[in-house]
């Protein structure tokens, strides 16, 4: 791959290439986050701009603690302030900021507009309702916005529509299930609960905050395999998780997130391939390979920093096997690198302008 | 040199929960049925298998948690009679545990120090004044930092918390270590590193591991042999290179074909959702594509070579008695 600019010409930084973003359905520029509260400001979001475009599914990827969950809920409109608060940016959504919506404009896009399915299941379905009860308050709420002017009576019929998409998530008997409490299911089937109450509202933008962990790895596979299809019609995802392998299997760009602030971005395959930032090659090299006499796993000791301790510099630098004076002095700006491809690393956009790659 | 354990015809059942009638109890369900399975010294085992699998009913009797119903278990060529105090404090003597949550398996009120000292302490026979030179010696290995000895458990991260975890069970020497999910809780580059350490610590210290995970991934890559439950029963074990290549199970086909790695895969498409285990013959019969008449009896563990044993009629299985 050739690098876009020679020592001339100034990378592009993230913002000056909005370009790619405009006309993408979601578009989040320079956002910053803090978090507020009796012992101080910590900024949990640094200058986080990505986008995706319709049809697009987007991986967000990162450790706990990176901001992608903070990420989703903000895209959303569901962090609370205090204790969080929005210091800068825009959460551009088909052409209008969401950040600048009040709450009854913002209740309205939630739902069919962006739907969110969350980590835990058992925590976002409500344990003292049936399950068909739970599926149809969503068909109501879609139904009160999308059916008041259709006059497709079979759409109406709830129940009809409910046992056929619990069939697509392969639930053998979706009968019994909607007579069920979320409790009496197992966890793969909690998950595919809630996947349905958000999909039944066909929202044109799909939030996923890490659907399969702790799911058995068939199970995982096949939720993995039905969220692509929900792409081929026309759904937009948005993929938060922690797990680059499952995220190389459905993502077509990918943003690594560390301490708050988008490490890299670019194309799924280009990014696990060639990856740009040490970070991305860490989480590469964490996936175990080969068997019990393969050589030890080629990764530092090291454990993300603590917000309130964030480290000078770049924010990976005490990790980071290519360490140089400028990296502990000064944090990189994410740029690109080659077209497509942005990193935040002084080793791959050097101080000069210079590109150099080992 | 004899096996650090003998499993024979372990079953384990449990009184269910859910009740007729008030005045009858609850049928028995068998979290482990009729599970046969040696360690070698210096070897890890491998064992994996879904959630409700039993993976963690082995090792909770191996630590004396749990007693057998019925079968047998062999520690360093001694049966265990599970009903004596003598024999479970010897299983626990020398069988270290490591725990799934690394938040909830460590005291919050003792500081680190006080949590790794007090397996000395229980053990008895540790000499009191040579305490200090045992702890500096198992942190430094298991990557505890000293100035991390003072600390509350809720101070530390996640990796450092089963690091904790780690010293406490090894700090009594131990023949065995269980380690039950020990990184399924941790982010990735976390689990990274313990694996890391985990190799090293067992080329240092002489011992067997049996390491219980769902991850493919980690399980080929840290054990020697490998075992894989479906519902309580073992159906297949073997060497983990032939298991992980040529899987002869339809269970384990179907585990190793949902295996994950970096390259995108055509995703399998599996028609049934829920595993739903049969009540009699073969429990795997229900979801099994292979499934004919004879998997109505329960098929034995069949040889196929160089201790690669599997439960399944299609590879010469004989119903078990």
């Amino acid at each position: 791959m050739a690098a876009v600019a020679s020592g001339e010409t100034r990378p592009r930084t993230l913002q000056e290439a909005q370009g790619d973003a405009r006309g993408a359905l979601l578009s989040v520029s320079n956002l910053s986050i803090d978090f507020v509260s009796v012992e101080g400001r910590v900024r949990i979001l640094y200058d986080v701009s990505m986008h995706a475009s319709e049809g697009e599914i987007v991986g967000i990827v990162g450790e706990s603690g990176s901001g992608k969950t903070t990420l989703g809920l903000a895209i959303l409109g569901l962090l609370d302030s205090p204790p969080t608060d929005i210091v800068s940016g825009s959460v551009v959504f088909e052409g209008k900021d969401l950040l600048r919506l009040g709450s009854d404009e913002m209740a309205k896009i939630r739902g069919t507009g962006i739907n969110m399915v969350f980590q835990e299941p058992l925590d976002s379905l409500n344990p003292v309702y049936r399950v068909e009860s739970q599926i149809a308050e969503s068909i109501e709420v879609q139904g009160r916005r999308r059916f008041s002017n259709s006059a497709n009576a079979a759409d109406r019929d709830s129940k009809k529509i409910m046992t056929d998409l619990l069939r697509d998530l392969c639930i053998d008997k979706p009968d019994e299930v909607l007579e069920q409490y979320p409790h009496e299911l197992s966890g793969g089937m909690r998950q595919r609960v809630a996947i349905s109450m958000s999909i039944i509202e066909r929202p044109k933008l799909l939030i996923v905050d890490e659907p399969t962990t702790g799911l058995d790895a068939y199970v995982q596979n096949r939720i993995l395999g039905m969220l692509s299809d929900l792409r081929k019609a026309g759904g937009t995802l948005l993929y938060v998780t922690h797990d680059l392998t499952v995220a190389s299997q459905v993502c077509d760009r990918l943003y690594i997130m560390y301490a708050g602030r988008i490490m890299e971005s670019g194309e799924t395959q280009s990014v696990l391939e060639d990856s740009l930032h040490p970070y991305t090659r860490t989480l590469i090299a964490s996936v175990p390979q080969g068997y019990e006499d393969s050589p030890p796993l080629p990764i530092q000791l090291g454990e993300p920093p603590n917000p309130r301790k964030l480290p000078d510099g770049c924010k990976f630098h005490p990790r980071c096997p290519y360490v140089k004076d400028v990296c502990m002095k000064e944090a990189p700006r994410l740029v690109e690198v080659v077209p497509g491809r942005y990193a935040a690393c002084w080793k791959v956009a050097g101080e000069d302008g210079k590109y150099s790659r080992d | 040199m004899e096996n650090t354990v003998e499993i024979e015809h372990l079953t384990v059942s449990f009184a269910s929960k859910r009740r007729t009638s008030l005045f009858r109890k609850g049928a028995r369900v068998k979290a482990l049925d009729d599970v046969s399975l040696t360690i070698k010294p210096r070897e890890t085992f491998g064992l994996t298998g879904e959630t409700g699998s039993g993976k963690s009913t082995l090792a909770k009797v191996l630590v004396g948690l749990y007693k057998p119903t019925s079968g047998t278990v062999k520690f360093l060529g001694r049966t265990v009679d599970f009903k004596k105090k003598g024999d479970v404090s010897y299983l626990r003597e020398n069988v270290g545990l490591v725990m799934q949550d690394p938040v909830r398996s460590l005291n919050p009120r003792l500081t680190v120090n006080e949590i790794i000292s007090e397996a000395l302490v229980a053990s008895r026979t540790f000499p009191k004044k040579k305490y200090d030179e045992r702890i500096a010696f198992i942190s430094h290995l298991v990557g505890v930092t000293p100035d991390l000895l003072p600390r509350n458990p809720r101070e530390l991260s996640g990796g450092q918390r089963q690091r904790v975890s780690l010293a406490r069970a090894l700090v009594v020497p131990k023949k065995l270590l269980v380690l039950d999910e020990p990184t399924s809780a941790l982010d990735v580059s976390i689990q990274a590193q313990v694996l890391n350490t985990l190799k090293k610590l067992k080329s240092e210290l002489d011992m067997s591991y049996l390491f219980i995970t769902h991850d493919i991934n980690v399980i080929k890559y840290v054990s020697h042999r490998l075992g894989v439950l479906f519902y309580g029963r073992l159906v297949e074990s073997g060497d983990v290179h032939e298991i992980a290549t040529e899987p002869k199970h339809p269970y384990t086909r179907k585990l190793i074909s949902n295996v994950l790695t970096l390259k995108r895969t055509q995703l399998q498409e599996t028609a049934i959702s829920e595993h739903r285990p049969a009540p009699t013959g073969c429990r795997y019969r229900l979801v099994c594509e292979s499934a004919f008449d004879r998997c109505s009896e329960v098929p034995d563990m069949a040889d196929l070579g160089s201790a690669h044993l599997v439960s399944c009629f299609l590879y010469g299985g004989k119903p078990s008695s």
